[in-house]
């Protein structure tokens, strides 16, 4: 028997179950993966996530593990937060930048103890990693293949993980923690609502399936795909690689990247914590202002706006949306939206968004009111209460 | 006793200059002549790095490495008051030789060939056709030497420094003023060989074989490699005379260290820094090798970037520019043999004083290309390029009792000779050495008193200067300008605040010029980091 390297895209650990549970039969390529687009209905998936809980498969993401003697100093060099400030078994959303400030990926960071991080993200980082621990005692271990795991989530998912005999109860959010030999779990996810992400190794992969989906059918357990989750994080006001911002390692064009700064998330930065990638464009740029603004917007109508452009008195083009939805639960047309500054800065009002719309064939132009939000359209008081009520 | 030093505050200086090569030297002083308070600190026990005498034997003075002087830049030799009664030197003009076996070599003076009988060349007039174009479009990169080169980071349209855009617009009006033909030409043959370029008009003989020669001296490229037309217009817009210092190549060394001591500049020797100290993302000061911490608002480090990188540590380095810097191109491939003669050796068919002569020896501009060829196996070359002087014959002050030494530069010896650099290599590459040089001054050998053979690895151990390349890093086009030493890195700045790369490492880059230290210093002051 000789091994082959897979032609085209390869399943994860859990397609065995995935694939009889598909009707749609919408697969997706995810970091060379089979990955469910939509597993029934778009509908009853968006409503299953924020009404009962459910199941997607996050086993594609790339996984890293970065260990050894300098770990902290790697992952404080790697991304703009304090990783000093987090403690073991926390988790953290992190940004990381190349030397113009320009955002390469976010994505999410274990901490296991200070000599021991995994990080999650998007993009392919192998090469980014071991440049950035030149220098350095530590090892980066590409986990992708060996990790398999799950995304659980919605109000009802404590309660499913109490019935499957899984004790998460004191779990804050953003706490990870191994619950059982060779199970970890952390309280994360990517739909601003309460759920947790479970870890563990791909032989293992099956069991923990069915071990969820045996105590699943009474919470209203459903198997889901990505546009699902994809509405629900644009209601949480999560950013998206590719959508609203564009890995600066894969724009061709000069210009494309874009800082945390310019999509609002200089917060993340911590400019005190000694040298790290893109510190002095970023400290540059805080001074000088980033020339564009990611901003979340309301837009008048009921037409989702994906990839709308917005004008100011509805002549100057100043920006377009970038992750445009109807919202089903707060019934509002949202968005995520990049401005040229200081447009969605110190300018806000008179914007509108110039919305397409192909009626049987026949096409009819709005232009629509845009107006600013500060907060994510969806929050809710369960996703952060400990513990979790069993609604 | 040694509690009272512990007591006392560390020492504060404006600027610490890390080695006192020439660039180093010229830095230091353009500082100090600036009012500011600098101190140079040289791991070695004396100044000059890569321009320095040795002392072979008892009275007699041999250039250690850098042997002769092609591109002192007229605007450091001005600001430096080098050549005044303050920091005396005095150049000796020389001629070329490129020697041929058979005896027919080739005198080029004054830019124009000749040969032995004093008869005109008969490739003359395509040779002084090719000399004056390349000089001419060397014109257009010379003028760059004395400017820290445009920064190109965030596209044409964000050069907002005025300056910068008039430098640019100031080549790209000069490229058109020289009409069509020329820009047009100009652009063909940049990226370009010099072995086609010369044999487009020139017949493959010695004559060729020199400026072959030429343009790869010190490079790990052949005359075949695209680029060195590049790297012979870049020598000759810096500046072609070849001049050999009176007193030897440590003349040039006392110039710039008696320029920087008039100045004010303190000079301390045997003084090995361990590390650059960081705070804030700002450089602060030194710490020696012996512990002792020296404070200063600006330290200018004259080493390769690799090893200014890491004095201050990698982590307050991007991680774009470590890859740049763990990558920069500086494999050495010069080696400098110098032999102690009894007498003046004789070179057949070489007549009279033509012995004073700059001697190359690369008879054609394939052997030059065939040379090359080993040292991509990390081989030595069994015929190699040699670029020879007896500077005794034209300083008599730098022997005694009538002897004389031969310096010779032997182009392609390899960094990493395979099986290591022993002392068994090192006879090897002087037997290599003598017997080139037997070939043609057949009585040289009985003349030998003394022998001294660096390997590029010799010349990195002695000078700091990394693979032992003669011009701190390659020069091809990817790592001149906007790109020395590499990209994003070409300001003199060097990562954290106050801290400078001010070498050969830098624009306008090798040769004993002088303009890189100057350079630096000129952008210290601009930046405002001694206030």
């Amino acid at each position: 028997m000789s091994k082959h390297v897979p032609i085209g895209l390869i399943e994860t650990p859990f397609h065995p179950r995935l694939e009889p549970l598909s009707r749609a039969k919408k697969w997706m390529n995810w970091a060379g993966y089979i990955s469910a687009g939509v597993m029934d209905t778009l509908e009853f998936e968006y409503f299953a996530i924020r009404n009962q809980t459910t199941l997607f498969d996050i086993s594609p993401m790339h996984k890293y593990r970065i260990k050894g003697k300098d770990a902290l100093l790697v992952v404080n060099r790697l991304v703009t937060r304090d990783i000093g400030k987090i403690r073991d078994g926390r988790v953290s959303y992190v940004l990381w930048c190349d030397e113009d400030g320009n955002l390469i990926d976010d994505g999410t960071l274990f901490r296991y103890s200070a000599q021991d991080f995994r990080l999650c993200c998007q993009e392919s980082m192998l090469t980014w990693l071991i440049d950035t621990a030149w220098g350095f005692e530590v090892t980066i271990k590409d986990e992708s293949h060996n990790v398999a795991a799950l995304s659980l989530q919605g109000p009802t998912s404590y309660s499913l993980l109490s019935d499957a005999g899984i004790s998460v109860g004191d779990m804050k959010p953003f706490d990870w923690c191994e619950v059982e030999p060779g199970l970890w779990i952390s309280r994360t996810g990517f739909t601003g609502d309460l759920g947790y992400e479970l870890w563990t190794s791909n032989d293992q992969a099956l069991a923990l399936w069915d071990r969820l989906w045996g105590a699943g059918h009474h919470w209203g357990l459903r198997a889901i795909g990505f546009e699902a989750l994809n509405i629900c994080r644009i209601e949480a006001g999560f950013m998206a690689a590719g959508f609203d911002f564009q890995p600066v390692h894969h724009a061709v064009r000069l210009g494309r990247g874009r800082s945390p700064i310019a999509l609002g998330a200089s917060k993340m930065i911590d400019f005190k914590k000694g040298h790290f990638n893109g510190r002095r464009a970023l400290l540059t740029e805080a001074q000088t202002g980033p020339s564009h603004h990611l901003r979340k917007i309301d837009i008048g109508g009921f037409k989702p706006a994906d990839g709308a452009l917005i004008y100011y008195k509805k002549k100057h083009e100043v920006g377009h949306v970038t992750s445009g939805v109807w919202s089903p639960t707060t019934k509002r047309n949202i968005a995520l939206a990049e401005f040229k500054a200081p447009y969605g800065d110190t300018i806000k009002n008179d914007l509108w968004a110039e919305i397409y719309i192909n009626k049987e064939g026949q096409w009819d132009k709005r232009l629509v009111r845009v107006e600013i939000e500060n907060k994510p359209f969806f929050q809710n008081a369960r996703s952060r209460a400990t513990p979790p009520k069993p609604f | 006793m040694q509690a009272k030093e512990n007591m006392m505050p560390p020492k504060t200086y404006d600027a610490i200059v890390i080695g006192a090569g020439h660039n180093g030297l010229a830095a230091a002083a353009t500082l100090a002549r600036k009012g500011h308070a600098v101190l140079v600190l040289e791991a070695q026990s004396s100044i000059g790095g890569m321009a320095k005498n040795v002392e072979l034997m008892k009275g007699v003075f041999a250039p250690e490495i850098a042997h002769l002087l092609y591109n002192i830049n007229p605007t450091v030799a001005r600001e430096l008051g080098l050549g005044t009664i303050f920091a005396p030197l005095d150049l000796i003009s020389l001629a070329t030789v490129s020697l041929s076996p058979s005896g027919d070599h080739v005198l080029i003076k004054d830019g124009t060939p000749q040969d032995m009988a004093g008869k005109s060349h008969p490739e003359a007039a395509k040779y002084t056709e090719i000399y004056q174009r390349l000089t001419k479009f060397a014109g257009l990169l010379g003028q760059m030497s004395t400017k820290t080169p445009p920064s190109l980071a965030g596209g044409i349209k964000d050069i907002t420094d005025l300056a910068q855009a008039a430098g640019l617009t100031k080549i790209g009006l000069n490229l058109k003023l020289m009409g069509k033909k020329d820009m047009r030409e100009f652009l063909r043959v940049l990226l370009s060989n010099i072995y086609d370029h010369l044999l487009d008009d020139l017949t493959d003989s010695p004559l060729s074989g020199a400026l072959a020669a030429d343009a790869v001296r010190g490079a790990y490229a052949g005359p075949r490699a695209p680029g060195t037309v590049f790297t012979l217009m870049y020598r000759l817009g810096n500046g072609a005379m070849v001049t050999l210092p009176k007193g030897g190549m440590g003349a040039v060394a006392d110039a710039f260290g008696k320029a920087a001591s008039n100045s004010g500049v303190t000079i301390r020797t045997d003084a090995k820094v361990a590390k650059v100290m960081v705070t804030d993302d700002r450089a602060t000061g030194v710490q020696l090798g012996s512990g002792e911490v020296i404070m200063a608002k600006a330290v200018l480090s004259n080493l390769g970037p690799k090893s200014t990188m890491m004095l201050a540590g990698v982590e307050h380095y991007d991680v774009e520019a470590t890859r740049r810097l763990r990558h920069h191109r500086a494999k050495g491939t010069t080696a400098k043999v110098n032999l102690v003669l009894s007498e003046v050796p004789e070179f057949t068919g070489l007549k009279g004083d033509l012995t004073h002569a700059r001697l190359i020896i690369a008879p054609s501009a394939t052997y030059v290309e065939r040379a090359f060829n080993p040292v991509k196996y990390g081989e030595l070359p069994q015929d190699p390029v040699i670029e020879a002087v007896i500077p005794t014959l034209s300083d008599a002050s730098i022997t005694t009792d009538g002897k004389h030494i031969l310096s010779a530069i032997l182009s392609f010896v390899p960094y990493n000779l395979k099986g290591g650099w022993s002392d068994a290599a090192r006879q090897e590459l002087r037997e290599i050495a003598i017997k080139t040089l037997e070939t043609y001054a057949p009585n040289i050998r009985a003349l030998i008193l003394e022998a001294q053979v660096l390997s590029p690895a010799d010349i990195e151990t002695l000078t700091g200067a990394p693979g032992g390349h003669w011009h701190h890093g390659e020069m091809g086009i990817d790592q001149v300008l906007t790109n020395r030493p590499a990209n994003q890195l070409a300001h003199y700045r060097f990562g954290p605040a106050g801290y400078y790369l001010c070498g050969a490492t830098a624009h306008p880059g090798g040769d004993v010029m002088g303009a890189a230290g100057r350079n630096a210093a000129m952008q210290v002051i601009k930046d405002g980091v001694l206030k």
